[in-house]
């Protein structure tokens, strides 16, 4: 295991970390808001590892408007799928805090912990 | 399961999962030297047999248009369930008025405040839209330019207040252009089936690279979900600023409460 293959494994490695402590935060998550947050970390970990096996050394982007198609680019595809994941990510982030609303009317807590799913929910009981 | 317990059993299944994630992280290419051979065929082709420039759009709405496809119907579904769960809870009766807690003063905008998010928010939509229209060119394209459009909403809703936004950009308007766009979208994956070609086939004339008009049947595509992400982002937009109301500002339907009488004068 040289330096130099550790180095090139860095995007790799930065990507675990990133989803590893998304992960931590959602194992330890108190708060519904906090754990939507986290699941957006653990996302960002694939835009870093999509992007890093995209990327050529020493290559432009790939869009062809002031240089010649042939100069070197990075990858199209993946930045094709990091961009529509961004944009459908943030949708998907807008449903589960809207889910979270649900959940603080309903149940009156936001704390996972807290949430017995398969009891009726307070109103009711009255 | 207490969190020491949770942080125990992940812990746990960290340890197990470690090796296995070291050993593909550096087994994989080493970074800046790709194998992957499809990107770089792409750069190579798509210029020529598509006349456009920029190759992440052409992957968008072309090559991978299939897949765009899908996407744009994960968007329309993420958003129509925000919506419903959110209206589902507070009632559709769409009063044009912020709510604001009894008793606590609404100071009015300052004037610099206005003026400056009027010139802010007018520049913005219109560097969406340029964004947008450009996407076959340059770095844009319907996805950013629809969230840039999108995002000068809300600067107009800091500026003109929660009232005037509301007469500026009715929702209905908003969920047309969402609506509006997916369907664009399935209809340019659909017409040239009936006609006997594959789905997104690119029919129309090419034109020229470097052109606004360049792509064919892209440009159609992209101003479709432009048009989409738009009116989703607006609509998402709306649906959160609504639950700043007060509940008993905008009774649900089966709360037979007479119309409140709280005596707030709207924004200003």
């Amino acid at each position: 295991m040289s330096a130099l293959s550790l180095l090139d494994a860095l995007p790799w490695l930065v990507a675990v970390w990133l989803f590893a402590v998304g992960l931590y935060g959602i194992a330890t998550s108190r708060h519904c808001v906090h754990l939507v947050g986290c699941l957006t970390v653990c996302q960002s970990a694939t835009y870093v590892l999509l992007l890093g096996i995209g990327y050529v050394r020493g290559a432009g982007p790939p869009v062809f408007y002031d240089h010649p198609p042939g100069t070197p680019a990075v990858d199209p595809v993946v930045q094709a799928l990091v961009l529509t994941d961004i944009v459908v990510g943030a949708a998907v982030s807008a449903l589960l805090l809207a889910l979270a609303i649900q959940v603080q009317k309903r149940r009156g807590t936001l704390d996972p912990q807290a949430l017995r799913p398969l009891r009726p929910p307070p109103s009711s009981l009255e | 399961m207490t969190p020491r317990q949770r942080l125990v059993l992940l812990g746990l299944a960290a340890l197990v999962l470690m090796p296995a994630v070291m050993r593909i992280a550096l087994a994989l290419p080493a970074f800046g030297a790709p194998e992957a051979e499809l990107g770089q065929a792409m750069n190579a082709l798509v210029p020529g047999l598509r006349h456009v420039t920029n190759m992440v759009a052409a992957v968008n709405f072309d090559l991978r248009g299939i897949d765009t496809l899908g996407e744009e119907g994960m968007l329309l579904c993420a958003v129509t369930g925000t919506t419903v769960l959110l209206r589902g809870a507070r009632g559709e009766s769409g009063r044009e008025r912020a709510g604001h807690l009894p008793g606590r003063p609404v100071t009015p905008r300052a004037d610099a405040t206005v003026l400056v998010c009027r010139i802010a928010a007018t520049l913005t939509l219109l560097f969406g839209l340029s964004v947008a229209l450009h996407g076959m060119t340059t770095p844009g394209g319907g996805f950013q330019g629809g969230v840039i459009v999108a995002s000068g909403l809300l600067l107009l809703y800091l500026g003109e207040g929660y009232e005037g936004w509301r007469a500026l950009i009715p929702p209905p308007v908003l969920a047309v252009l969402e609506g509006g766009g997916a369907v664009l979208f399935v209809l340019c994956a659909g017409l040239p089936l009936l006609a006997g070609h594959p789905a997104l086939q690119n029919l129309l004339p090419l034109g020229e690279p470097k052109d606004l008009y360049s792509g064919g049947l892209m440009v159609v595509v992209n101003a479709a979900v432009a048009l989409s992400v738009t009116g989703s982002f607006g609509l998402l937009l709306v649906e959160f600023l609504e639950e700043t109301r007060e509940p008993a500002d905008d009774p649900v339907p089966e709360d037979t409460l007479p119309e409140d009488p709280l005596p707030d004068e709207a924004e200003r």
